[in-house]
């Protein structure tokens, strides 16, 4: 690979391997995944559930060690990151955007929004104001102060992409986005990370198992067992 | 600054929505913080109250003379005054009188009023001519000035005639003024009174001596000189006026340690709660946790959340403490001090002071338990993983080997409490032996899990078959939910233990006290000369009362003469006694020798030591002991050691023979009466002796009956054990309310899966006997465990912590009937504890439980 090759990557794994131990036995979780994505993709993993798109997400995020190969994001490497350097990695470098939203309940929506930018020491003014404005775009201005419980699945999944942008971070992540909304919400869901690539250049993956993203999609992986069967651009 | 935005919006919130969970917490550790409080204030009230009585009578003195045993003679004050560097002398004679009509004694001071002006500063009430005042004082005999406190408590007036018993019997005083609060007014919080040294001398029958010299030098930092210590024959002492505060100041700050350690447990017992909320928190939020740290918290900043939720509960059960706090020391105050008086030092507190250091103190130490108890569930807390946010299923916290670890951990506590138990003190307070407290109540806390998990797991088959399905279920539930349930039963543990020790303290302490009253205070009536008692002095009796007596052929005697000594800085008393008339109706209660001693007692071969004084001076039977007595050097071989439970310090008892042989003569300073007819109506004897001696020698006599003096020792006991009751208590009720709140937390935690057992067919009874028989479980398991706990925690009671606190050890006994009867009680307030819970279980609409939230 070239020097000019890896300056446009955004993801680039090589041998990428993560072995869960299960007691006794071990559960292959990713089996030597060799990936390249480049900046400005919008990636669509698909495969069976178990088949790994979860398990490359956590290490793409920072958020799982992998057992063993080569693993660099946004130029930086993630397998010898120490802990505080994935924290901040978090912070700075990818939003994640889950299925079931994992929105905090005791803070409101415009809090949970604000939270990754304040920990990564943005003033509360600045982050408010930011917040506003990725709120506005996703039509939640009227929800900003209702806490979860209080939201659609929709809305809080809205909530969950502006929490994931408030920190301008070039990498999206999102794992089945749209797998607890109804089709309607799910379509607004897939638009609204449409425009983010399209029209702000973030890099997108989204794992899912629906074909709502698949318009979008400037490349398609597939998954099973652990390993990549297919990579291909739009059908 | 985020960290508090975080903390709120994290931590706060959560609190917030859960409040009854908190505040059940906050009481709990309320309940601890203001008991701790109470009681530092307490004794430091009682510590301010003796202090500034001190420094009211060493007023400006930097060095005082006084005669061991004895007094100074008064002519010495002369040739003092004369030497070079000494600026002010005065003699200063102090008592305890009381009104001859009745009430309590309060202190009379007896100074030069022209000689003590430099060193002691007064004032009047009412303002006017003060010279006057002081000549008044000089020139008018028995006349006093009154302490404000006693003026306005007595209800004397200026001109007021007033009678004063003292051994010389009744004499009537006038009131030439009242002083107020400040100087030597402050002396004994008030309760006392000023008059002249000569008049004092004629009251009680002292004249040519003084108790003690104050001398004021020149210059404070300079040696005195030779001729001032050559001036100091005779057996004189030069010394610093503040050794006897630092002696009293010592022996209360042991005391505020030791009330400090048994409150400190009701503190302790409220970590649990903590620990059991924050660990709630911490395993319940674990999703949450992982959502935080994907989006960039790092695992310090978990960790100091639940930290600062821990402190958080500190802080408001601090702030709940303080309305408690300042309920309970009143209660608090009169039994502390009263104690204090009986055991060490006379204090006369009637106010509180506030006391911001001993408030910053339970500030400190209760947010710093609450954040220790926190430390464990923060660890869990930032331990969490962020890959768990892209999981969905629980994680079950504390394995197999966790629960062995724990266990071994805690049997290394436990063989580690008999090591360090045998420590000795440091200054007088018992730190190993709290610390060896501590370690085993932390060894049989980690044991709990391990035990839950052996009743779970060995008695799910036998309940299944014997109680049914809720006992059964109850039973995995304990197997299974360890971690959670062991808190339970730690709180308990160390309930049940402080419970059981204490009961096995009290009842080896009166047990034994009751046997050495009854073989050592043995006698018909006790007589003294007046006020004696109240003074601690035993002056010599009236020659013509000794002579009366003596004549008498009804009764046999057992005279003896006390003196008031230090050993090393440890104030004792050397008795001198008749061992052989002693040994006719008396037995020492011995620890080293036996009654075959008491021949070589009677002729002088050595003394017996007690057991306080052998522990505090570190003596055993064949060390030589040696003391200063009036001016002469006596040495002694210890032959034997005693148990003696009189308050005060130890005793040395001597022959009176011996010592009268030593002293060139030596009056009697008391007497026991003995009738030697015992099988006479005893009572009706006594009093006839009493009122026979009071028509012939009037008031000069204290006299007690045996009887009464016996029950005024256990009296006195049971009245020093009331605050260690007060405290058991507290203890228990943070102890209930944990086992309610970790119930309680249980059932919301398991809402839906008890929710499922009622959906499949469960009825709301079998739920709630389930709950029962889980909370059965816990409090056996806690009672067996605490028991043990408990009869460990009573040998360092009765062993170490007495011992190094008091000197003094006690026989081993179990009231197994107090036990037997309040175990049982505990046992109902624990399940009694469980019953929020039961209702809980079935409050919320099952379907409204079951049904899935999105988040």
């Amino acid at each position: 690979m070239n020097h000019e090759a890896m300056t446009d990557t955004i993801i680039f794994a090589r041998d990428l391997t993560r072995i869960y131990p299960l007691g006794v036995n071990e559960v292959v979780g990713l089996n030597q995944v060799d990936l390249m994505i480049a900046a400005g993709e919008f990636v669509v993993l698909k495969g069976a559930s178990g088949s790994g798109k979860s398990t490359l997400l956590s290490l793409v995020a920072g958020l799982d060690a992998a057992t063993r190969g080569q693993l660099q994001v946004a130029g930086r490497d993630l397998l010898r990151m120490t802990e505080s350097q994935k924290t901040a990695f978090r912070r700075d470098v990818v939003g994640m955007i889950f299925q079931s939203f994992n929105l905090l309940p005791t803070l409101s929506v415009q809090e949970n929004v604000c939270l990754p930018a304040l920990l990564a020491g943005v003033p509360l003014a600045d982050a408010t104001r930011r917040a506003d404005r990725l709120l506005d775009w996703l039509g939640m201005s009227a929800r900003r102060g209702h806490r979860p419980a209080q939201l659609s699945g929709g809305e809080m999944q809205r909530t969950a992409i502006a929490r994931a942008l408030i920190s301008q971070p070039p990498l999206i992540l999102a794992d089945e986005p749209t797998g607890n909304l109804d089709s309607k919400n799910g379509d607004m869901v897939i638009e609204r990370l449409r425009d983010l690539n399209r029209e702000q250049g973030h890099t997108v993956v989204i794992a899912t198992h629906s074909d709502q993203a698949d318009p979008f999609a400037t490349r398609f992986i597939h998954l099973r067992d652990g390993a990549i069967q297919s990579d291909q651009g739009p059908c | 600054m985020f960290f508090f935005k975080l903390f709120i919006w994290f931590n706060l919130r959560q609190v917030q929505h859960h409040r009854w969970r908190a505040l059940a917490v906050v009481l709990g550790i309320a309940l601890g913080a203001a008991v701790f409080t109470g009681v530092r204030i307490s004794v430091h009230a009682s510590l301010g109250a003796f202090t500034r009585s001190m420094d009211a009578i060493t007023g400006r003195a930097d060095l005082v003379v006084t005669q061991p045993g004895g007094r100074v003679p008064e002519d010495l004050v002369a040739r003092l005054r004369r030497l070079p560097g000494v600026t002010d002398v005065s003699p200063v004679m102090t008592t305890y009188t009381r009104p001859a009509e009745g009430g309590r004694p309060f202190l009379l001071v007896g100074i030069d009023p022209l000689l003590d002006r430099h060193l002691r500063d007064w004032n009047r009430v009412d303002p006017g001519d003060e010279e006057a005042d002081w000549e008044r004082l000089v020139a008018e005999p028995f006349t006093l000035l009154a302490g404000e406190t006693l003026a306005a408590q007595a209800g004397w007036t200026t001109d007021a005639r007033v009678v004063l018993s003292h051994r010389q019997g009744d004499t009537p005083f006038t009131v030439a003024g009242r002083i107020t609060m400040d100087g030597l007014g402050k002396a004994a919080n008030g309760r006392m009174a000023v008059c002249d040294i000569a008049t004092f001398q004629e009251f009680t029958g002292t004249s040519g001596y003084v108790d003690r010299i104050d001398i004021r030098l020149a210059d404070p930092g300079t040696d005195p000189g030779p001729e001032l210590t050559r001036l100091m024959g005779n057996g004189l002492r030069l010394g610093s006026p503040g050794a006897l505060k630092q002696s009293g100041q010592g022996m209360i700050r042991a005391y505020q340690v030791n009330l400090s350690f048994l409150s400190f447990t009701s503190l302790f017992v409220g970590m649990f709660l903590v620990y059991s909320l924050v660990a709630l928190n911490a395993a319940s939020r674990r999703h949450e946790l992982a959502i935080l740290r994907a989006v960039g918290a790092s695992a310090r900043s978990v960790y100091w959340l639940f930290i600062g939720e821990g402190a958080l509960y500190g802080l408001a059960g601090w702030l709940v403490a303080l309305p408690l706090g300042s309920f309970l020391v009143r209660y608090l105050l009169e039994g502390i001090s009263s104690t204090i008086s009986t055991l060490f030092v006379r204090v006369h507190v009637d106010r509180l002071a506030l006391a911001p250091w001993e408030i910053l103190i339970s500030l400190g130490l209760t947010v710093a338990v609450a954040m220790l108890a926190a430390v464990q569930p923060a660890r869990e807390a930032a331990g969490v993983p962020p890959r768990e946010v892209m999981t969905t299923t629980r994680h079950q916290q504390g394995g197999r080997s966790d629960i062995r670890r724990l266990a071994l951990g805690g049997l290394g506590c436990i063989l580690l409490v008999l090591p360090l138990a045998h420590l000795p003190g440091v200054n007088g307070v018992p730190l190993p032996g709290y610390l060896a407290s501590l370690l085993l109540f932390t060894g049989f806390a980690l044991l709990a899990p391990w035990m839950l998990q052996q009743v779970g797991r060995r008695l799910q088959p036998l309940t299944a078959r014997r109680a049914g399905g809720p006992a059964h279920l109850a039973a995995g539930y304990v197997r299974d939910s360890l971690a959670r349930l062991a808190i339970a039963v730690g709180a308990l543990i160390t309930a049940v233990a402080l419970f059981t020790a204490l009961v096995v303290m009290v009842r080896s302490f009166r047990h034994t006290v009751e046997i050495w009253v009854a073989q050592t205070i043995s006698g018909d009536l006790f007589v003294t000369t007046r006020m004696a008692e109240t003074n601690r002095v035993w002056e010599p009796l009236p020659p013509e009362v000794v002579a009366y007596l003596a004549q008498h052929n009804e009764v046999a005697l057992v005279p003896n003469r006390r003196f008031s000594l230090s050993h090393d800085g440890h104030p004792y008393q050397l008795e001198a006694m008749d061992f052989a008339a002693f040994q006719e109706f008396g037995h020492f209660f011995w620890l080293q020798g036996d009654d075959e001693l008491i021949p070589r007692l009677i002729r002088g071969e050595g003394v017996l030591i007690s057991e306080v004084f052998a522990h505090r001076n570190g003596m055993a039977a064949g060390d030589l002991f040696r003391t200063q007595l009036q001016g002469r050097t006596l040495t002694w071989k210890v032959l034997g050691v005693v148990r003696d439970y009189r308050t005060h310090g130890g005793v040395v008892f001597c022959s009176l023979d011996d010592l009268a042989a030593r002293m060139d003569g030596l009056a009697w300073g008391g007497v026991r009466i003995f009738f030697r007819d015992r099988d006479r109506e005893l009572d009706a004897a006594v009093a006839r002796l009493r009122d026979d001696l009071v028509l012939r020698f009037g008031d000069r006599l204290d006299m007690m009956r045996g009887q009464a003096l016996r029950a005024a020792v256990l009296r006195i006991f049971d009245e020093t054990f009331a605050i260690t009751t007060v405290l058991l208590i507290i203890a228990l009720l943070v102890a209930a309310l944990g086992i309610a709140t970790i119930l309680t937390m249980r059932v919301l935690e398991r809402a839906r899966e008890l929710n499922t057992i009622y959906a499949l067919g469960g009825s709301r009874g079998q739920i709630r006997r389930m709950i029962l028989w889980e909370a059965l479980y816990i409090v056996t398991v806690g009672e067996f465990l605490g028991l043990l706990c408990g009869f460990g925690l009573s040998y360092l009671l009765v062993f170490v912590i007495n011992r190094q606190s008091f000197g003094w050890t006690f026989l081993y006994g179990v009231d197994w009937a107090a036990l037997a009867l309040s175990l049982p009680l505990i046992v109902a307030t624990a399940l009694l504890a469980a019953l929020p819970a039961m209702r809980l279980a079935v409050k919320t609409s099952p379907a409204a439980l079951l049904r899935e939230f999105g988040n």
